[in-house]
């Protein structure tokens, strides 16, 4: 029965874990950047539930997700935009300076000490043997519902379309009449939404917030997406999922606990070995 | 190409100058030019151990603030303590060895070495190089005064992870014990080793669940955990804080949580209601922060009118302000025995004026950590590894919830 409500825990951080890697995944495969400053962007999302917690719970989710989308806005505006065509170790560091930027605003507004952000005590749920909280329940299904309606979205939308044929071909789509600038945008605001509410999900589960809150996240996170194939939406998904069962399953065992962390960067070594481009990741013919 | 040539010479002469400055540098004294003694630290001001580094910092001064204020050192106006130089290191080892340097080469000459046990592992061999007298409030490390230069005014973490297990063996039998511990951080480690050795046999295994640096969704420990009567946390109060929480509903009522002097500070965590948590907060202290009499409560009243209700005040803090007047004691017993320094004397001569003074029998000093005697304030004493000799007193944070 504990192995029971171990899986579940590991598909909720699993969720969490892919709604960041989203994130990641489809800034990488449409603008060919590694965002290092996504994980920050979640720490912005916390804080800013932290703010407008004292008028309304639900009001402080929907501010979180309206804030963090202007941000990954005004982010890629000032910080990348103006590196577009720049070497991509250029905009590496760049985003490395974002994520700094953003870790130290939040250090001198709101300080260094933690802080606990509590949007709503939600208890658990008992089902005889197994218990389980519904804070872990309302991040499969908001992790669900999020997959399905992006999936949806960029299937079946002109703009998600756009957005993959600008990540299949960045020149030909934009003979096609694409304005590859707006899709970039969109993608940003897109990704960083999912961070914020990546960041709500994870303060339902754990409650306490500090300027460095979204780094490791933001790692593990990128080490899905990286698992799952970098640029594919899919393969973010499973990444994330596949990373945070691991990461429970470990944590169950006492003897190897300590060593979470170290299997979680173990499996990624591995998979790249096996298959460089990741799980769901697609191989791609140079072009000569 | 003339140019590089004579730069190259230039360069060379500047190296050979090096060289022989540093023949002579052996007994340079930074502190040549000091009017007053003074006394420097790092600790974390930044970061999530800041609250500790903080109170440090703010206890130092006052004790400082105070000393001066009654004239100075001997109390006749002869000789005063300098400002408190304080380096914020961020709990992080790796920036300890600037910060010893500005310390050092900026005329400091006793230290409060560090405050947390990471940095203190760093700082040891350096203020053992030069000769620099350490007396760390709070870094309990059992390393910590591994050489004849420092001394620790807090427990040693084999101390508090004995003393934990034999509280444990004297009020906790037949009970499940678990322990909730940091795996990356040898504070947590070290005492935890402790405390499974002095614990009796008839306890059982101990049900342990680790987490390291960057962890927060502790879900999964709390399961680990939830058959447990007792839970032993000798980790800081940050992660304890979100471990309480994620246990509400799944640790048992009646369980109780039991810490070291990590979890001091634990209800001052900014929004977090300790009183959410149904559970019994207890830990292991050398100083009561909820104290109503005694020289304890002296400092509290002195240190809240100096820096108001909101300032972090904790063991860390009270153990500063002991450190400070505990060397001005020192200095008083020096000079009594016929020991001279000046202001200017150098780090390395004080360091061997003060630890002759701190290792002999004679030296009690009497502060507001330990448990409080009938005049109260404690005895304190070190032997000469550098470990203290004090009473310690069982704090609560919280009482269980009655209806448990």
């Amino acid at each position: 029965m504990d192995f029971i409500v171990t899986l579940v825990n590991g598909l909720s951080l699993g969720g969490i874990y892919a709604m960041i890697a989203l994130g990641y995944t489809m800034v990488y495969g449409i603008a060919k950047m590694l965002n290092f400053a996504h994980g920050d962007v979640i720490m912005v999302g916390g804080y800013t539930v932290l703010v407008f917690l004292a008028v309304n719970p639900v009001l402080a989710i929907v501010m979180s997700v309206i804030f963090c989308l202007l941000l990954g806005i005004v982010i890629e505006k000032v910080a990348y935009k103006p590196l577009r065509g720049a070497s991509p170790l250029a905009v590496l560091i760049t985003a490395i300076g974002v994520s700094y930027l953003l870790q130290s605003l939040a250090l001198i507004i709101f300080g260094a000490a933690p802080e606990f952000v509590i949007i709503a005590n939600l208890g658990t749920l008992d089902l005889g043997p197994i218990s389980i909280k519904y804070s872990t329940i309302i991040t499969l299904v908001a992790t669900v519902i999020v997959m399905t309606v992006l999936s949806l979205f960029v299937k079946y939308s002109k703009i998600g379309r756009a957005m993959v044929a600008v990540s299949e071909d960045r020149d030909a789509a934009r003979l096609m009449g694409i304005n590859i600038n707006m899709i970039i945008t969109i993608t940003f605001a897109i990704g960083s939404a999912l961070a914020a509410l990546a960041g709500v999900c994870s303060l339902l589960n754990v409650p306490t917030i500090t300027p460095t809150y979204g780094a490791m996240p933001g790692i593990k996170a990128f080490t899905a997406a990286v698992i799952g194939g970098i640029g594919s939406i899919p393969g973010a998904m499973v990444g994330g999922i596949l990373l945070g069962i691991v990461e429970c399953l470990c944590k169950a065992v006492p003897e190897i606990a300590p060593y979470t962390i170290a299997i979680e960067f173990a499996i990624l070594i591995v998979i790249l070995l096996v298959k460089p481009t990741g799980i769901l990741g697609k191989k791609r013919r140079e072009k000569v | 190409m003339k140019f590089t040539k004579v730069l190259a010479l230039v360069l060379a002469c500047v190296m050979c100058l090096g060289v022989l400055a540093s023949c002579g540098g052996g007994d340079v004294n930074y502190a040549k030019d000091n009017t007053k003694i003074k006394i420097g630290a790092s600790g974390p001001l930044t970061g999530g151990a800041a609250i500790y580094g903080i109170a440090v910092k703010n206890s130092a001064a006052l004790a400082i603030k105070e000393i001066n204020a009654a004239g100075g050192i001997f109390g006749d106006g002869s000789m005063f303590f300098d400002e408190l130089v304080m380096t914020d290191d961020k709990h992080d080892p790796t920036l300890v060895a600037a910060n010893y340097a500005s310390l050092y080469e900026g005329g400091v000459q006793i230290t409060l070495g560090t405050v947390t046990t990471g940095p203190a592992l760093e700082f040891k061999d350096l203020s053992h190089d030069d000769n620099v007298f350490v007396l760390t409030p709070s870094a309990s490390g059992d390393a910590v005064p591994e050489y004849d230069n420092a001394f620790q005014m807090c427990f040693a973490d084999s101390n508090q992870g004995t003393a934990s297990a034999q509280y444990f063996n004297e009020n906790y039998q037949g009970k499940k014990v678990g322990a909730f511990y940091k795996s990356d951080d040898e504070y947590s480690t070290g005492i935890l080793a402790k405390f499974e050795e002095a614990l009796d046999a008839s306890f059982g295994t101990v049900t342990k669940a680790a987490f390291v640096e960057g962890d927060s969704d502790f879900s999964q420990h709390v399961q680990n955990l939830k058959e447990c009567d007792i839970i032993f946390m000798p980790i800081y109060y940050t992660p304890a804080s979100q471990f309480m929480t994620a246990g509400i509903g799944t640790i048992k009522n009646n369980a109780i949580y039991y810490g070291c002097d990590g979890l001091d500070g634990v209800d001052s965590v900014k929004n977090f209601d300790i009183n959410t948590i149904p559970q019994e907060v207890s830990y292991l202290s050398h100083f009561n922060s909820g104290a109503t009499d005694g020289a304890a409560k002296t400092y509290i009243n002195a240190y809240r009118e100096e820096y108001g209700a909101d300032a972090p005040l904790n063991q860390f803090g009270a153990a500063a302000y002991d450190c400070v007047y505990a060397i001005r004691d020192a200095l008083v017993a020096a000079k009594a025995a016929g020991k001279t320094f000046e202001v200017n004397t150098s780090a390395s001569d004080f360091c061997d004026i003060l630890k002759d003074i701190f290792t002999s029998d004679s030296f009690v000093f009497h502060g507001v950590t330990g448990a409080p005697e009938a005049d109260g304030k404690s005895n304190i004493s070190w032997n000469s590894t550098g470990y203290v000799n004090k009473e310690a007193v069982k704090y609560i944070v919280k009482e269980a919830n009655e209806a448990n």
